[in-house]
């Protein structure tokens, strides 16, 4: 029957309560304990699901769900990604949002008085979204423009630096490559700063991109630098590592010239890394959720001893052990499980607010708040039971204080 | 075991009545220090129902802790004790507890009511660790107790707002809330004055009256007049004396 058992365990909640409102600067400050021990370990978790955010879009930033291939020139018959494997790749490699192949090569330019070297990138609109590029002013070259092959192009914050200075290029900007001269329609950078940490970046530094098709014409590179797969979904990617590596074993003497590559190793690792590290954090933030429950073991002990004479009755009364031992244990479950709700409130709804507030995403784990509340929880209990089993196996006669 | 000639002739003339206590060679010795000290060497004593008895002896010869026995607050001794036909000597705590609960009332010299709970909480904590019982019965029963202890206007007040009378009365409006078989007091007029003490003595006398069995330990002659029936404690042994 759940109805004498709830009523049981309501009489004794009261007389918990009852008991904790007798002292109630001291169930405060054990509450306070607790809630830093829980706070910790709350914001502990976020903060490392901002730092595995951080890490996972830096790598991301090179480009989301990105597959590339290319030429390695190693071996004894180094061979390169031909202009016809590319269509190949378009009827053959299955799950791929987008294809960007790159054409390179480079140009020396007189930059002030200094002559420089220029990566020259011929490269289609895809390119953009895909390598994750992101416009400083202007735009980037057009499909149309693709098609008709226009002597347009994009430069990068560096180069446009080094020519124009902080002031951003006018309309009316003009550069010499291939020996013509090329409408500047835009300047970019990369979406994220230090993907060049990440993996060597064709698009960082002094670079100039114009269209596939216009590099094509005017330039004599007969082979691909590289090709960009974007796959439709992180469990596509792969399918696309392996489809992409059967067309180019099929159309050339050997694979062994060749590196096809994802990121998502790279994405593995960080997430491990930053998940080792969150995990050595909590354990350095359990010690303080702990320190907690010892609190509550000693404020507990000094109760149940300054109560000694108020058990003894009860007991002479006829309350059963079980009666005194839940008791006690409920005051603590209380203490650390109201600590832990003050906890989550300072460790999760705080910085969440905060992200709120300046737009920050500030990630929160239900998890770890769920698991922060069943820790303070279970460590409450666990604190409590010494002095609940004190106060419950007192010498009747003794606690009456010996008439 | 020899029995007292006297305690034989009392329990004889009680033999109709049934037995609410029948003690048989309890013994009980406490350890000071590893020094063995017998407090109790073999107390045989029957108690039957309606007896008021005060246990007399002179300070230090058991009588707190013959009534600690009775009262099934120490179980930690010799012999046997039965209480309202059930042997209690050798059970549990555990087991203990819920007859503690049903069948005894305790008043004490110094009251011991809980000061942070009213004297209706007070009253009602026996009939709410029972169990058996609403929430609401066990409060109402505990009003019924301290209506008739003349506590009525008195249910909210905690025990320090009342006079020691009036705590000592509360006290015993709580012994009774259970209807228990037995009321044990030990001195329970220690700690009040003459007027206060008469007072409280008249309401043993009549709950004696009404049929209650009583178990009072005192070393006031004049105290324990009003009980029908003297033991006395002596060399760690119960002897009958007279009322
Ligand atoms: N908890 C105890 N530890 C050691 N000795 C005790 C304890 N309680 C009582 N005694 C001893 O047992 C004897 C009987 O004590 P008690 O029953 O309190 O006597 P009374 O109530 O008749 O004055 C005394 O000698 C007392 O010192
Ligand atoms: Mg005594």
């Amino acid at each position: 029957m759940a109805g004498p058992t709830t009523a049981w365990l309501r009489l004794l909640l009261r007389f918990a309560l009852d008991g904790l409102a007798g002292q109630r600067g001291r169930s405060g400050l054990t509450m306070l304990g607790m809630a830093i021990g829980t706070a910790s370990v709350v914001s502990v978790v976020s903060i490392g699901l901002l730092g595995r955010a951080y890490v996972v879009s830096l790598i991301e930033g090179v480009g989301s769900n990105l597959v590339f291939a290319y030429g390695t020139g190693d071996g004894v018959n180094p061979e390169e990604v031909a202009f016809d494997d590319l269509d190949v790749f378009r009827a053959r490699v299955p799950g791929v949002r987008a294809m960007a192949p790159v054409l390179s090569s480079t140009e020396t330019m007189s930059i002030g008085s200094e002559p420089e070297v220029v990566n020259v990138l011929g490269a289609t609109p895809e390119y953009a979204p895909v390598r994750n590029l992101v416009t400083v002013s202007g735009r980037f070259p057009t499909q149309a423009e693709e098609r008709s092959a226009e002597k347009v192009c994009v430069v990068s914050r560096e180069l446009a630096r080094r020519l124009w200075g902080d002031r951003p290029p006018g309309s009316d900007e003009w550069l010499r490559v291939f020996g013509l001269r090329f409408h500047v329609v835009g300047v970019y950078r990369e979406g994220v700063e230090s993907a060049a940490a990440v993996q060597k970046s064709e698009a960082a530094g002094l670079t100039v991109i114009v269209p596939f098709s216009t590099f094509r014409n005017l330039s004599p590179v007969r082979t691909v630098d590289v090709v960009y797969f974007q796959a439709q979904s992180p469990q596509a990617v792969s399918g696309v590592v392996d489809a992409v590596r059967e067309v180019l074993k099929s159309r050339h003497h050997a694979l062994s010239s060749f590196k096809v590559e994802s990121l998502q190793g790279y994405l593995v690792l960080a997430q491990r890394v930053s998940d080792a590290v969150t995990l050595g954090l909590i354990a350095i933030a359990a010690v303080s959720l702990l320190v907690g429950g010892i609190g509550i073991m000693n404020i507990m002990l000094v109760t149940v001893t300054e109560r000694t004479r108020d058990i003894g009755i009860r007991l002479a009364l006829g309350a059963g052990r079980r009666d005194i031992l839940l008791q006690f244990l409920l005051e603590a479950g209380i203490l650390s499980l109201a600590g832990g709700i003050a906890g989550v409130v300072i460790g999760a709804i705080l910085p969440w607010y905060a992200g709120v507030l300046y737009g920050v995403d500030v990630p929160v784990s239900a998890l770890s708040v769920v698991v922060a509340f069943g820790v303070s929880l279970a460590v409450g209990l666990f604190f409590g039971l010494v002095p609940a089993r004190k106060a419950a196996n007192m010498n009747i006669v003794d606690a009456l204080g010996y008439e | 075991m020899l029995t007292p000639p006297s305690a034989r002739v009392a329990s004889a003339a009680a033999a109709h009545a049934p037995e609410v206590i029948r003690l048989a060679g309890v013994a009980k010795t406490y350890h000071r220090d590893g020094v063995p000290v017998a407090a109790l060497r073999s107390v045989d004593l029957r108690i039957t129902r309606g007896e008021f008895v005060a246990i007399m002896g002179r300070s230090g010869s058991g009588k707190s802790t013959l009534l600690h026995i009775l009262g099934l607050l120490d179980a930690e001794y010799e012999g046997r004790y039965e209480l309202a036909g059930t042997c209690v000597s050798g059970q549990s705590a555990d087991s203990l507890a819920p007859l503690r609960n049903r069948l005894i009332g305790f008043v004490f010299q110094s009251f011991h009511l809980l000061p942070q709970l009213s004297i209706l909480e007070n009253a009602a904590l026996p009939a709410l660790y029972a169990r058996d019982r609403e929430r609401d019965a066990c409060f109402a029963a505990a009003r019924t107790r301290l209506v008739e202890m003349g506590l009525g206007d008195r249910l909210e007040h905690r025990p320090g707002e009342l006079s020691i009378g009036q705590r000592q009365r509360a006290a015993i409006a709580r012994a009774l809330v259970n209807a228990p078989s037995l009321l044990l007091a030990d001195e329970p007029t220690g700690a009040l004055d003459s007027r206060t003490a008469e007072e409280i003595l008249e309401v043993l006398g009549d709950l004696h009256a009404a049929g209650a069995t009583l178990v009072m330990v005192t070393h006031d002659p004049e105290v324990a007049a009003v009980a029908s029936r003297l033991v006395q404690i002596r060399d760690g042994r119960a002897h009958d004396g007279v009322a």
